[in-house]
């Protein structure tokens, strides 16, 4: 292989930039202001959430509990300020203390006792669900107070909405731990082979039980801001939310197998996903079709990254090295 | 032990068998057969070919030339397992090649299920019944409703044998069929080669191990670098000259006692009576500042459990470890802080980061001194990067490149610069030259000599004979998780190094 390989996430800037282009010729509402906030908007969420789900899932696991939990999270901050009448500040830490916790117990069920991380979350997703509806009587709470808390979400900053930036520090501090520090290293090599990651004196477990905290710490800042958003919280207010994370991570090039993955793509493929609806939406096309859409471009996005696709020509190329020997 | 089928005509018939895998030919025109109802086994060193020729055999491999005829009928140039299977070529596995969620029956019969009447219905009460009378025909001590994950390794082989019966095999090809059996389930697979060649099967027997191979065969042949070196009757020979012709007149003796001074220099690393129930029994020697330790003996005699519990990663139950003259508690992380390194003997599974960069991989070991405070110097990552593809001479020379998408032996350059990067005063390394090419072998060959010249003690494992020759200062010989033979100031040979490694010491002691 002499060829240097295309970054998977300029590919993805390419593709966007040629999506935006046919978009703004198709519809003239397109490339305005408002229509692109919007976007941008329906990316936040996501975006908080992959900047820690991502974590896992390079390391070879999954978190699929992550819209119980943000929907939780919200339930908890409200219980602290509303009920409890905590300040504000210290409920938002709180409520993400609560959240890293249950995300190290997952961990430790992962990496301790060896359950595969989808049965380990799924089963999260359903207990802190009912969890939930437990914790908030199965009701639609209105969170009307205190001000700050609220303006964290539906607050504007420089004429941007404020999740925006809440979103970019996310993932500006998720890429610096992924491709900066030990840790990230030790991320990616866990994911890569964990045996090697082991004899290179990198300690599996530990790495594990951190990654699916970190997922349970961004849920919690995303039920957050979930919450103030929206003004409400609800046992099911972020429900299927991971699936819709988990394409993004899959369109930005995380291995659905580990060891590989960006949160810049992932970013990208949150905004290509965006884009893609708001574009069937403007040109009308009947939202019962738009599932159909979404399903196809994440399986397109998967076979391209894993290599089994090649952008030259659809012809049909190899996967690197996956082959099993005898 | 009688050949009563001796003369009988050849099943298996190979004429100038060649391959080879894109330019080095593994098998040079070999000439080889099979008897009906014989054993017949089939002998060489590592590398030798005889895992190619079985594969070529099998139909996991095509051939370049030459032909092949089994019960009377030619092969095709490629064919395919099913139809090697078909016509009664049987390959027992371990355990690879079974379904361990199903029982001993629906194994046996997978694929070719009795069914009820013209249904596709499995009449499985027949099937049970079935497998029940075939296992009772040869006595084995199996339940045919017992599920696989719930019997041992050797019941797993008994039930590769039945499955092979009830296709019909005229050939079962065994590799290494006893290596991880105990001594009474090994007497019991004898005696069932007994009982298939009485039924005028004939098997194919690949070992090591020498007395497996006398014991058992009534024929023997001998392959050396690809080459046919002889087929020979069993009775014409003794383990001591099958072990000389798989070695052949080699070349690679070499007089060990030229570095005697390494004896005097200080000890690094002090073993005394190790034992780890199972793998290895009171294991002690010491290794001296810059010395090259060889460790021989045969796959499963506990060479690379005793490295693997000197670096950490496996416990050690008593006895004691010194290292640099204070004791040490070995544990991986306490290991490489302490200036151990570790190159394992499985470079994919074990070794290499394949979806990531040379830099990472190289970084991933050195994390200590790029990330001291936890975020990495990229430039100190890249420089490290650069030092291990100069000092290795990683082709291509680019740090960005994926190790997934080198060849295997620019894989193992990796391997081994991610610790030569470092300051190193103990190695172990594990079987490093396995399956790759001449060149980069040459390459390793003359680091491990560097290393040993800069003052690194190297512990060095291997099956490849020629390498612990040529390389190693002293060489000690596992037997069965214990020390069986050390060789030192001596003229050391690979065959006297087999020898012993297959038990046979009175030869073997006596030039020492």
């Amino acid at each position: 292989m002499k060829r240097k390989s295309i970054p998977t996430e300029l590919k993805l800037a390419g593709v966007l930039a040629l999506l935006m282009a046919a978009l703004s010729i198709l519809s003239p509402r397109f490339l305005t202001l408002d229509n692109l906030t919007n976007v941008i908007w329906s990316v936040c969420l996501i975006g908080i959430l992959s900047s820690g789900a991502i974590y896992p899932r390079i390391t070879g696991g999954i978190d699929l509990s992550l819209g119980s939990m943000a929907a939780l999270m919200g339930i908890v901050a409200d219980l602290f300020m509303n009920k409890l009448g905590v300040h504000w500040i210290p409920s938002i830490l709180l409520t993400m203390a609560i959240g890293g916790s249950i995300g190290l117990f997952n961990g430790f069920i992962v990496a301790k006792i060896k359950v595969p991380a989808f049965v380990v979350t799924m089963a999260a997703k359903t207990y802190l669900y009912g969890v939930a509806l437990v914790v908030s009587q199965g009701a639609m709470l209105a969170i009307l107070k205190p001000q700050p808390f609220i303006a964290i979400g539906t607050g504007r900053f420089l004429g941007l909405p404020n999740p925006i930036y809440i979103m970019l520090v996310l993932v500006v501090a998720s890429q610096f731990l992924l491709k900066k520090t030990a840790f990230g290293r030790k991320v990616m090599a866990v994911g890569a082979n964990e045996v090697a990651a082991k004899l290179s004196g990198v300690d599996p477990d530990a790495i594990r039980l951190a990654s699916y905290a970190i997922s349970g710490v961004t849920s919690a800042i995303g039920g957050v801001v979930l919450a103030s958003l929206t003004q409400q919280v609800f046992a099911a207010a972020a429900s299927g939310i991971e699936l819709e994370v988990m394409t993004a991570l899959v369109i930005g090039g995380t291995s659905p197998v580990g060891g590989k993955g960006s949160i810049v793509g992932a970013l990208l493929g949150a905004i290509m996903v965006a884009f893609i609806i708001n574009g069937l939406n403007l040109l009308n096309i009947p939202a019962p079709f738009h599932p159909i859409v979404t399903g196809v471009v994440i399986l397109l996005a998967l076979l391209l990254n894993e290599g089994h696709l090649s952008i030259r020509g659809l012809g049909l190329g190899r996967s690197a090295g996956r082959q099993a020997s005898i | 032990m009688e050949t009563k089928h001796a003369n009988g005509d050849n099943l298996l018939t190979c004429k100038g068998v060649t391959k080879s895998y894109n330019g080095p030919i593994v098998l040079d025109n070999v000439d080889f057969s099979v008897r009906r109802g014989e054993v017949h086994a089939l002998v060489g060193e590592n590398g030798a070919g005889k895992s190619t020729l079985i594969k070529v055999v099998t139909g996991a491999t095509g051939r370049n030339s030459g032909t092949i005829t089994f019960d009377g009928e030619q092969m095709p140039l490629e064919f395919s397992r099913k139809d090697a299977q078909a016509r009664g070529i049987a390959c027992i596995f371990q355990e690879l090649s079974l379904i361990p969620g199903m029982t001993v029956a629906q194994n046996i019969f997978l694929a070719k299920e009795p069914t009820i009447g013209r249904t596709r219905i499995i009449d499985k009460k027949k099937m049970n019944h079935q497998a029940q009378a075939l296992i009772d025909k040869y006595k084995f001590p199996l339940k045919a409703e017992a599920a696989i994950d719930s019997i041992s390794i050797a019941q797993r082989q008994l039930v590769e044998i039945l499955k092979a019966l009830s296709d019909n095999a005229k050939l079962m090809i065994m590799d290494e069929p006893t290596s991880s059996l105990t001594k009474t389930e090994v007497e019991m697979l004898f005696e069932i080669i007994h009982t298939l060649r009485g039924e005028g099967i004939s098997v194919l027997y690949i070992s090591h191990r020498m007395e497996e191979v006398y014991a058992l065969s009534d024929r023997v042949t001998v392959l050396r670098d690809g080459k046919l070196v002889s087929i020979l009757n069993k009775d014409m020979i003794s383990p001591a000259e099958i072990i000389r012709l798989m070695i052949g007149h080699s070349i690679s003796e070499k007089a060990v006692h030229h570095r005697l001074e390494s004896k005097r220099s200080p000890v690094v690393l002090e073993v005394e009576n190790i034992t780890t129930v199972g793998k290895f029994e009171n294991i002690s020697f010491s290794l001296h500042k810059g010395e090259i330790l060889g460790l021989g003996g045969l796959v499963g005699s506990g060479r690379t459990e005793v490295v693997r519990a000197l670096y950490g990663i496996d416990p050690i139950d008593s006895g004691s470890v010194k290292f640099l003259g204070t004791p040490y508690v070995p544990s991986v992380k306490a290991s490489i802080a302490a200036g151990i390194g570790f190159i394992p003997e499985e470079r994919r599974l074990q070794g290499i980061l394949a979806t990531q960069t040379i830099t990472s991989n190289i970084g991933i070991a050195n994390l200590d001194v790029l990330a001291p405070k936890g975020v990495v110097s990229i430039r100190k990552e890249l420089e490290r990067a650069q030092k291990g593809i100069s000092l290795l001479n990683v082709k291509p020379p680019d740090p960005s490149h994926l190790v997934g998408n080198l060849s295997g032996g620019n894989q193992q350059k990796v391997v081994l610069a991610k610790w030569l990067v470092r300051d190193l005063k103990l190695v172990f390394i594990d079987e490093p030259t396995v399956g790759i090419d001449i060149g980069a072998k040459e390459e390793i060959y003359e680091h491990i000599r560097k290393l040993s010249a800069e003052g690194v003690s190297i512990l060095l494992v291997s099956s490849d004979l020629p390498e612990l020759t040529r390389l190693a200062d002293r060489v000690l010989v596992l037997r069965k998780g214990r020390i069986f033979h050390e060789f030192k100031d001596c003229v050391l040979t690979g065959e006297k190094i087999l020898r012993a490694a297959s038990g046979i010491i009175e030869e073997a002691a006596d030039e020492a």
